[in-house]
């Protein structure tokens, strides 16, 4: 097992403590990073290859980049903390256990991107993580490693935890930004992009939980030794939180690349009692599901998506022959209904119709040509919403019908579920 | 230049627009639903979706913007399907209710799903049901029509800035809320009506009455109510006006209105209008023929002209009626009775204030584009609340803020509050001191340039520290001095001045302070006013001192010019202003009186007293649409065609010239034909063919419209400075009137309350607007209601020096207390019943601001 | 109104933001503690007290689940029933709360005690099924523990 970057000292009752963290190394990268120029920080997150981890793997000195390019300021600096896809419970830890490791992250990048302030957008469920945030932040304004004049380096990087209040869609960084500034979370229209009109108008960066929290490590070992961890394409360290039907469900630091199937049978010790896999969804619900075949694939940014799926935020959701897919499909859908903004008509209407099939055939009153309604329903979503919350929506629907549809055409024609009666 | 494909077609364009924008401008239609050219982009519809090649994904035309060799495509089968895919979805919660929905006609989910598909519909499962709403006034709610394209909050939001309504829940649960209520701030513009597609918010004047394709005509025009001038579109079936529509593209309100503009137009058709001449007989008015009333008023004038000369005779003109109504009637009162005793209620304010402000700074110096105020950085407003009296101006000052400008303010405006002004709240009757202040301090930091010497040498000498400001006006030395940096920093400076300045005591001087300002900050001004055509009056030359075209009627070479072409003699001595024709008619000097389209006995202050002078007359003509309370006091009543039954022209504040076009046809005379008849009478022939001949003689008489014709007008060439010759721009030495007023300490104060929903009493007669604003209130504070132990509803004798009224009582949280706010707009209820005042000794406006009130609660 | 403290808590975050309008979230979580829901009375507090129109600071609490538009309970159970709890039982959980406190989803318990909001993912995968009973998290629930959980909160 290789050693944790991320979810390190976590299993210390006191880790969220700015000693505890300062005695396993913690806050030693920042005077470091504060020392160097902010070019200099932005190369070596380069030389790392390290991609966000907020499920679209999009490079982050890229968008650093950008945003440093822009002549606007202040610039902002936002960490995604919505964690908002179900299946997903890997920000969490480092919130709540790590939240000097976010930091110190959130502190290295605003120096890199030149931004003075920074929010943490977290989502309104983590009531702890909340608590556990602001004291924290408390704690390293007490000690200089916030606020004016960092460490006496002459650099200013505030940050305050904003609350979001229960919508998904906050996730989505445009979205995000209306819900910081005020405004309900509805995705804006890119370009312009958050880089130059972000937050406030200004330039913006937004990054997620574990995305920042890679930046001491980093930092201290530098691009080159940290991008030797994981796949060339996709280096560093990697949550997988894994859950549904295994026999140890929860949060796995692995390098990234790590094979779903060894996930699954060697770190989370395989199917519960013995019994057969049904289906995965590898990267948080709004992933197409695959069936047991597709398992052995290396998951990262690259080769998932080769492989029908996507790696997403790493959010595996292991299936038993127990489930019924026409119910985990329909329940899918609701989530998607209950959380489209409903900013635009396909999302808006589609989800609801597709739901209301779903629950249909799952009760028992499915009806002949429902299946063909569900993809051609879906089809007319996909690539027509406004953002990609209604293509996952209807994403989710092709691909069970796609791997399962002998179990849709037998609710259909039995007017019941065979699995569940 | 960026050049673009669309279907095989090479567009260039001279910078970046939207896709969709270049296609129209191609001549290219991409259907649209949530895109309005009024409003931001959205793209939440989907229906313009096209494809765009080196694009993986489709885009929305509406937000994408060109580039530079961008090929798109807008109609392949693909993207015919995606369309009908797209308004499949918008159907399955849509009702199916085309044969009863009023919109259906003009309905754009109707055209395009007739364009496209879907042929028949699939969706089995519940359609979303919610009931209509008829909980607003004026406008009725469909909302299971509704396709949620957000046209309508994305216009109460931006262009209108009112924010009273919004997408309340989200998802499919979305809906629209609350429009009415007032609770929640609606101005009852009905702009959402107009963006709205589909049937879901329409008017409720209309309801079930017409079809869209049932309107025959439509007329463009020009709103009566304010002097904005917004360019209306009326639209008629069977000579009943069924909607009045703001126009697109106009350079005035470019597709906006307000509430009056919208829903006020009812009064055209009301049971209440007058149909025949009324004759005084044996004290009770009795219908008489048109002959019948006519020779009799040209014989009663001619007999007083006789017995008592023409100075006995005077007549009222009307800010309401057109510039050749006005023109005729002052040319009859000139030259026909031969007295310059000839007025308007535009000398209550705008009249004597404009000519003050162009005393100092030249003819025309208040003639500045409305549309310009969004583009300035700066706004300075002062005297009254420019979103309520005009307040498609207030819209360009809100635009101003939301585009980033400064919003100034001395006072506190409820229109103007959501858009963070900078506000000086200085005490009662400090005002003054305070504009000295700013002065002082801008003079300090801009010093003077030397350009304007009378002007200069008024307030060199100006010095009130910002120290004695916060001491004596109560507003802190720094908020007062990041003011003036605001001010002294404005690259585009204007100023918004409103009535209750030039109504207050001392109000001349503090135009000169204001005007002071807008000298050393170097900005344009702005004066609100608020009947559709003060300014037209005044440039027909209803003044008793100034002939058409502001030529003095003192100048003799003047009065002998325009009596040749009148062929008449013109006195050169000054006629009676609106106060002075008063006092003569109460003490009897004045026997006769001619009142042309105003209700003079509301609209002029102490109306009580002016309801007795004109009962002191020997005979009263009063011309009117509706028997209004000066009409009833009246020997012979006339009734004339209103707005929208004839032609002619308004000239607004921007000094703009507008056709008023007819748009409904009805039995009856124009104002300007039934003095043509009455001067035939008497003996002096007027023998117009219609308002354009009127306009004809107007063009060559007054040199400020000289050479102009309709169709001038209506193409454009009707902005200030007109083709005319140039004015005259004398500068005479500025006097002040600086007479001040002192609060005493606990007392109430009458305040002119100038209500959005109403314009003078004509808007009392469309129905509408009285079921938003139904009666007279007298709006107190909470803590003066607190402090008298009275509740909303209350019933109170309000009682002034002047008079008293009972009125029920309203409560404004946010009031001042030292104020009973009442507005002037009910008949019998006026706030002019209370209003005592004395005369500005330069602008000869009557000072309303100093009017002790007390109230009491009437027990039942 | 607000109590002086709520108003002060209120400008404490104001100034967290460059305006006014962005502490509209945060104020209206103080509003919801303040009123136990989000009473019209709520809206117009938070309207005011940042200079927000009301329609607006309505349209944006609606928006978001966490809002409530309806009275509580003395104690809010928001128990997860997404796909991972839902596998793991998390339906079973939601028919014990209904016979066990007579609480149906997006309700109230008849004697006021709890109120009931069926979540998505609430982050609690690796341990379903899951809930929070106001701020605390309960973990690994099962029909046996449920009802001594709940027993804390009375
Ligand atoms: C519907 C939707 C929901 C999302 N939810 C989250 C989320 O909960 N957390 C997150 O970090 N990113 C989420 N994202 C991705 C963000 O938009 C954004 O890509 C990410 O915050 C960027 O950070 P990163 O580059 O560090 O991954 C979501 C995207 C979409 C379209
Ligand atoms: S009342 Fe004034 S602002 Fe309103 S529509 Fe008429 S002219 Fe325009
Ligand atoms: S018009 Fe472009 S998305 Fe609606």
């Amino acid at each position: 097992m290789m050693e944790t970057v991320l979810l390190k000292n976590i299993e210390n009752p006191n880790s969220a403590d700015i000693a505890e963290y300062k005695k396993v190394g913690g806050y030693r990268s920042i005077g470091k990073a504060l020392g160097m120029e902010p070019q200099k920080v932005i190369d070596e997150v380069k030389r790392a290859g390290l991609r966000g981890r907020g499920g679209a793997g999009f490079p982050v000195a890229m968008k650093w980049t950008f945003a440093s390019a822009d002549p606007k300021f202040p610039k902002y600096l936002l960490c995604n903390a919505d964690e908002g896809e179900p299946g997903t419970f890997k920000d969490r830890p480092i919130l709540e256990k790590n939240p000097h490791l976010l930091i110190e992250g959130m502190v290295i990048s605003g120096h890199a991107l030149k931004a003075e302030y920074g929010y943490i957008y977290l989502r309104g469920e983590y009531p702890a993580a909340k608590h556990i945030l602001n004291a924290a932040i408390k704690q390293a304004y007490d000690n200089n490693l916030l606020g004016e004049n960092i460490l006496g380096k002459g650099i200013t990087f505030h940050l305050a935890v904003h609350q979001g209040a229960g919508a998904y869609i906050c996730g989505e960084e445009t979205a995000l930004i209306e819900s910081l500034e005020g405004d309900k979370g509805q995705p804006r229209i890119k370009p312009p992009f958050p880089v130059n009109v972000g937050v406030f108008s200004k330039p913006t960066v937004v990054n997620n939980v574990e995305t920042l929290s890679n930046l001491p490590y980093i930092i201290e070992v530098g691009g080159e030794a940290y991008a030797k961890i994981g796949t060339p394409d996709c280096p560093g360290p990697k949550i997988f939180c894994v859950s549904g039907h295994v026999e140890k469900p929860g949060v796995y630091e692995l390098p990234m690349g790590t094979k779903l199937k060894d996930i699954i049978y060697t770190h989370c010790g395989g199917i519960r009692g013995g019994k057969k896999l049904k289906a995965v969804i590898p990267g948080g619900i709004s992933t197409p599901v695959l069936p047991p075949e597709k398992i052995d694939c290396a998951m990262d940014f690259v080769n998932m998506p080769k492989n029908g799926s996507m790696l997403g935020s790493g959010a595996v959701i292991v299936m038993d022959e127990t489930v019924c897919l026409v119910k985990v499909c329909y329940r899918a859908l609701k989530f998607f209904e209950h959380e489209s903004c409903g900013k635009c008509t396909p999302c808006r209407e589609g989800t609801g119709w597709l739901r209301s099939i779903l629950g249909r055939i799952e009760n028992g009153e499915g009806a002949d040509g429902d299946i063909e309604a569900l993809l051609t329903i879906s089809a007319n979503m996909l690539g027509k919403t406004f953002c990609p919350l209604g293509d996952g929506a209807a994403s989710v629907v092709q691909n069970f019908i796609k791997h399962f549809r002998p179990e849709f055409e037998e609710h259909i024609k039995a007017k019941k579920c065979a699995v569940s009666g | 230049m960026i050049t673009v494909t669309i279907n095989d077609k090479e567009i260039k364009l001279e910078k970046a627009v939207t896709v969709l924008e270049a296609a129209r401008s191609a001549g290219i239609t991409i259907p649209t639903l949530c895109y309005h050219e009024q409003l931001e982009r959205y793209g939440g519809c989907r229906l313009c979706l096209v494809e765009v090649e080196k694009m993986p994904r489709l885009q929305t035309a509406c937000t994408l913007m060109v580039a530079d060799g961008m090929v798109v495509r807008t109609e392949t089968e693909q993207i015919a399907d995606v369309r009908r895919g797209i308004l499949e979805f918008l159907l399955i919660n849509h009702p199916l209710d085309c044969p009863y929905c009023d919109k259906a006609g003009e309905c754009t989910l109707q055209d395009l799903v007739e364009k496209y598909g879907p042929g028949k519909g699939r969706f089995k499962e519940k359609k979303r049901k919610v009931p209509e709403s008829l909980q607003d006034p004026v406008i009725v709610r469909n909302m299971e029509r509704c396709i949620m394209c957000t046209r309508c909050v994305r216009m109460c939001e931006g262009p209108q800035g009112a924010s009273a309504i919004a997408v309340i829940n989200r998802g499919g649960h979305s809906h629209i809320e609350p429009f009415s209520g007032g609770r929640f701030d609606c101005e009852y513009c009905g702009n959402c009506v107009s963006v709205c597609p589909v049937g879901a918010i329409m008017s409720r004047l209309h309801r079930h009455s017409y079809r869209p394709w049932q309107v025959k005509e439509q007329y463009e025009t020009v709103c009566p109510y304010c002097g904005v001038g917004c360019t209306v579109i009326t639209q008629v079936r069977d000579d009943v006006i069924k909607r009045v529509i703001p126009k697109l593209g106009s350079s005035v309100n470019n597709g906006m209105l307000c509430s009056r503009g919208r829903f006020g137009y009812e009064f055209v058709g009301d049971n209440d209008r007058l149909t025949t001449p009324l004759i005084r007989k044996n004290g009770v008015l009795a219908e008489a023929t048109w002959e019948e009333a006519i020779t009799l008023v040209a014989k009663k004038l001619s007999e007083i002209k006789i017995a008592s000369g023409s100075e006995a005779i005077a007549g009222i003109a009307s800010p309401r009626c057109t510039n050749e109504d006005n023109y005729v009637f002052q040319k009859f009162m000139r030259a026909v009775i031969g007295s310059n005793n000839i007025d308007t209620t535009a000398r209550t304010g705008y009249a004597g204030a404009q000519s003050f402000i162009e005393n100092i700074f030249g003819q025309g110096a208040t003639a500045n584009i409305i549309s310009g105020l969004a583009n300035s950085d700066t706004v300075m407003v002062i005297g009254g609340d420019p979103t309520t009296v005009n307040p498609i101006l207030g819209l360009q000052i809100r635009a101003c803020a939301r585009r980033g400008g400064n919003v100034l303010t001395i006072g506190d405006f409820a229109g103007l509050s959501k858009f963070s002004p900078k506000k000086l709240l200085p005490g009662k009757y400090t005002e003054t001191i305070l504009l000295e202040a700013i002065v002082t301090a801008l003079r300090e930091k801009k010093g003077l340039s030397g350009s304007n010497g009378p002007l200069e040498s008024k307030i060199k000498d100006i010095s009130v520290t910002a120290a004695d400001a916060a001491a004596k006006c109560g507003v802190p030395e720094q908020q007062l001095s990041a003011f003036v940096d605001l001010l002294a920093g404005a690259a585009t400076y204007s100023l918004v001045i409103g009535k209750e300045i030039v109504q207050s005591t001392g109000g001349s001087y503090k135009l000169l302070l204001l005007a002071a300002i807008n000298y050393l900050a170097n900005g344009r001004i702005y004066m609100l006013t608020e009947k559709a055509n003060e300014q037209g009056a005044l440039d027909m030359g209803c003044a008793p001192d100034l002939l058409p075209g502001y030529r003095p009627v003192a100048f003799p070479e003047f009065a002998k010019k325009y009596g040749a072409q009148w062929h008449a003699e013109i006195s050169e001595k000054p006629g009676l202003n609106l106060f002075a024709m008063i006092d003569a008619a109460e003490n009897g000097s004045l026997k006769a009186m001619y009142v042309m389209g105003e209700n003079a006995v509301c609209n002029i202050p102490n109306s009580g007293r002016v309801e007795k002078a004109l009962k002191n007359l020997d005979f009263l003509v009063v011309q009117d649409i509706f028997l209004t309370e000066t009409a009833k006091l009246a020997d012979v009543v006339l009734p004339a065609l209103a707005w929208a039954e004839k032609g002619g022209t308004f000239t607004n504040m921007e000094r703009r010239i507008q056709l008023v076009r007819k748009s409904v046809q009805r039995e009856g005379l124009e104002d300007w034909k039934i003095i043509a008849e009455i001067a035939k009478n008497m003996g002096y022939g007027m023998e117009y063919v219609s308002s354009e001949g009127v306009f004809h003689e107007i063009a060559k008489v007054s040199p400020l419209y000289r050479d102009l014709t309709y169709e001038d007008i209506g193409k454009g060439e009707n902005i200030y400075p007109y083709k005319g010759e140039p004015l005259r721009d004398v500068k005479e030495d500025i006097q002040v009137d600086t007479a001040s007023a002192v609060a005493s300490a606990g007392k109430l104060y009458l305040q002119i309350e100038r209500p959005l929903f109403h314009s003078g009493t004509l808007s009392t007669r469309a129905a509408s607007l009285r079921n938003i604003y139904p009666q007279a209130v007298a709006r107190i504070s909470s803590a003066t209601a607190k402090a008298l132990s009275l509740t909303e509803g209350d019933v109170v004798n309000v009682r002034t020096k002047a008079g008293s009224l009972s009125l029920f009582v309203a409560i404004d949280k946010d009031g001042d207390s030292s104020a009973v706010a009442i507005s002037n707009n009910f008949e019998r209820k006026g706030a002019f019943r209370l209003a005592d005042y004395a005369l500005d000794q330069v602008t000869k406006a009557p000072c309303i601001d100093a009017v002790e009130i007390s109230i009491e609660k009437v027990t039942a | 109104m607000f109590s002086s403290a709520a108003i002060q808590e209120i400008e404490d975050i104001r100034a967290k933001y460059p305006n006014a309008r962005a502490a509209l979230l945060p104020a209206i979580y103080v509003a919801q503690r303040e009123f136990g829901w989000l009473p019209p009375e709520a809206y117009e507090a938070v309207a005011d007290l940042l200079n927000v129109p009301k329609a607006t600071v309505r349209g944006v609490a609606t928006f978001y689940a966490m809002y409530k538009q309806k009275p509580m309970g003395r104690h809010l159970i928001q128990l997860c029933t997404n796909v991972s709890c839902m596998i793991l039982g998390a339906e079973r959980l939601v028919d014990l709360l209904k016979s066990a406190y007579g609480v149906e989803p997006g309700g109230v318990s008849p004697d006021g005690r709890f109120s009931l909001v069926i979540m998505e993912c609430i982050g609690a995968c690796g341990t379903a099924p899951a809930m929070l009973v106001n701020d605390d998290f309960h973990e690994n629930l099962t029909e046996k523990n449920l009802q001594e959980i709940l027993e804390k909160y009375k």
